[in-house]
């Protein structure tokens, strides 16, 4: 077990009277090696959920366990350091740092890093950049390569650490039909290959079902596991 | 890459994209670093210069002066603590005998109309003894200082300063010779001095006339003298020559009556007048760096607001809260430390030119002053902002759109 999160709760106070929820009582294991989907129209609580996932943000009430730890406890740094090591995230509008260039983008979770690391990181960035098919891209900025690029030099951000997790937010939802399936392809890559735990949230059917697990939410919760 | 020099090419990034801005925001540390370092070198320079026309006005010198003018450090109660004594030839014949002094110099001065042809001018005339010139380092540039022997026979003779020469003649050299007017009395000129500059607020010393005491008794008809200067032969005697003066002069007058004061003393005093006039000045220029460091902290609250994403994303990445602070604390001092460097460098040409002129120049010490307080206000001003950037919810910062 990777992740297990046991009766989460998320609410917004809206004004005094007035307390949205937009999660309620998600109990929610994942395995590591999985390649899940987490699917559900806008609104369902699904991307709060992937915030939770990711540590960016904490919740009203639950716990979350990764490898057993309750990280509820933990403090902003380690919550940071472990959001640092543990997760790389690929969102869906790619959320690159345009006064960097390729590399220096895909370096910076690394200039953030606590531990040791055990690689030469520029090594590293360039071996994803080549298995990304972006040579060549190393030193342009990012708003001077196209969508498909600059998502795949998310993904080589979101793997600099060597993340036991990978958390895509509609990671195909700003690219066309064809960046996008080859997006998938190689998130389908790193889960089978690389045995990397891949969690994407998505509304698109179409990639829902290239996942091994489907998680549907509607209103906050999960209707279908 | 190395943690900080990525903080900083992040930073030069957005330098570089708002050129102007940058430029602006630094402005107001500029002309606060400028106006310090300015005020500071004047201050230095004209401590220097002060102390360059006492060194030229001869070393070794005790002055006799009537009152206590210089007590506690400082000009107390102003020209009116000049006491109503005045010392007589007496005086002078005593303080002689003494050993310690080389010479002993009386002066008697009055301001007066002075006289030649169709010029005239008013002018401080010295009237005094013939030692003043090796006293007080007096050379005669064209014809010769006047004797013991004028002194003594009472001759209608002056050696006059270069500017009231040429005020006076048009031209120095032909001054020698020709005579001047002093309230209808007919002077000749023995000789012209070389130049001492001066001015600056304090004394014209071109524009003295040197009189024998005996003859100025014309104009001095008590015989009475306001100043006595004594040269002691050797530094070291500067404090036994004091003493020795003082018992001779307790005789005649009483202890507050009188004081005898050493070159440095008078130094002190004055550079203590200049040097709290400096710091005022300083301390209101330095209100300038407090309004350049709001700037900073202005454009800095609107640099973390434009970049509240950019954060956000830092956040998700791994950046702890002291990562952000850092980036944006390393921001502002740089920012700062820029318009520091601009007002230094700017200080430094503008010195180089002054110094043609004045003394003035820049120090280590307000070198280091300079850069460390732009640090420093780099570090207070953008503190808040960087804080701000740091506590933002790291799901709040990506999100924003």
């Amino acid at each position: 077990m990777l992740l297990q999160l046991s009766g989460i709760w998320k609410e917004y106070q809206i004004d005094e009277q007035v307390v949205f929820t937009a999660l309620k009582d998600i109990n929610l294991t994942i395995d590591e090696g999985e390649f899940t989907a987490i699917v559900g129209p806008s609104g369902s609580g699904k991307s709060t959920l992937m915030h939770l996932i990711g540590l960016l943000d904490h919740p009203s009430r639950g716990k979350i366990k990764i490898r057993n730890k309750d990280i509820t406890i933990l403090n902003d740094d380690e919550i940071s350091t472990l959001r640092s090591e543990f997760v790389g995230f690929v969102f869906q509008s790619f959320n690159l740092i345009n006064k960097l260039t390729v590399l220096e983008n895909i370096l910076i979770p690394t200039i953030y890093a606590r531990k040791k690391l055990d690689y030469n990181p520029e090594e590293k960035a360039k071996y994803l950049i080549e298995r990304f098919g972006l040579q060549g891209k190393e030193n342009s900025y990012p708003n001077k390569i196209s969508g498909g690029q600059q998502q795949r030099v998310a993904m080589a951000r979101a793997l600099i650490m060597d993340p036991k997790l990978i958390l895509a937010d509609e990671p195909t939802g700003n690219l066309d039909t064809k960046s996008g399936n080859e997006i998938m392809k190689l998130l389908k890559e790193l889960n089978k290959t690389d045995r990397r735990t891949i969690v994407i949230v998505t509304h698109e059917a179409d990639i829902a079902t290239q996942t091994n697990r489907l998680i549907k939410m509607v209103d906050g919760q999960i209707v279908k596991i | 890459m190395n943690y900080f020099l990525f903080i900083i090419k992040s930073a030069a990034f957005d330098f570089s994209r708002n050129k102007g801005r940058t430029f602006l925001t630094s402005l107001g540390i500029l002309i606060g670093v400028l106006s310090v370092v300015l005020l500071t070198a004047f201050g230095l320079g004209l401590k220097k210069y002060i102390a360059d026309q006492f060194e030229s006005l001869g070393t070794n010198l005790l002055r006799v002066l009537p009152g206590q003018p210089l007590r506690s450090g400082g000009f107390s109660g102003g020209p009116s603590s000049f006491g109503t004594i005045h010392f007589e030839e007496k005086d002078v014949v005593k303080l002689s005998r003494l050993r310690s002094l080389e010479v002993v110099v009386p002066v008697y001065y009055k301001s007066m109309d002075v006289v030649a042809g169709k010029n005239t001018e008013f002018a401080t005339v010295y009237m005094t003894n013939s030692d003043v010139f090796k006293a007080i380092n007096l050379n005669t540039e064209y014809g010769a200082p006047f004797t013991k022997q004028d002194v003594e026979k009472r001759s209608k003779v002056v050696v006059i300063g270069p500017k009231i020469a040429e005020n006076l003649f048009a031209d120095q050299k032909a001054a020698v010779d020709r005579s001047l007017k002093i309230e209808g009395q007919t002077f000749k000129v023995l000789g012209v001095l070389g130049a001492k500059g001066g001015g600056f607020g304090g004394p014209d010393l071109d524009s003295f006339i040197y009189m024998p005491y005996k003859t100025g008794y014309i104009f001095n008809t008590d015989k009475q003298f306001i100043i006595l200067i004594l040269k002691v032969k050797s530094d070291q005697s500067i404090e036994t020559a004091k003493t020795e003066a003082n018992d001779i002069l307790l005789k005649r007058f009483k202890k507050d009556d009188f004081s005898i004061v050493e070159q440095g003393e008078i130094l002190s005093a004055i550079n203590s007048i200049f040097a709290v006039l400096n710091t005022v000045l300083i301390a209101i220029a330095a209100i300038s760096l407090v309004v350049g460091g709001i700037g900073i902290m202005n454009i800095m609250y609107v640099t973390v607001t434009e970049r509240i994403k950019e954060i956000g994303i830092r956040r998700a990445l791994g950046a702890r809260k002291k990562d952000i602070l850092y980036q944006f604390l390393v921001e502002s001092v740089i920012l700062s430390l820029l318009g520091g460097l601009m007002g230094l460098l700017l200080a430094a040409l503008i010195i180089l030119f002054v110094q043609r002129f004045f003394p003035a120049y820049i120090d280590l010490q307000s070198i280091m002053l300079a850069l460390g307080v732009s640090s420093a206000i780099g570090v207070i001003f953008g503190v808040f902002p960087a804080k701000k950037a740091a506590d933002l919810a790291p799901i709040e910062a990506i999100r924003y759109e």
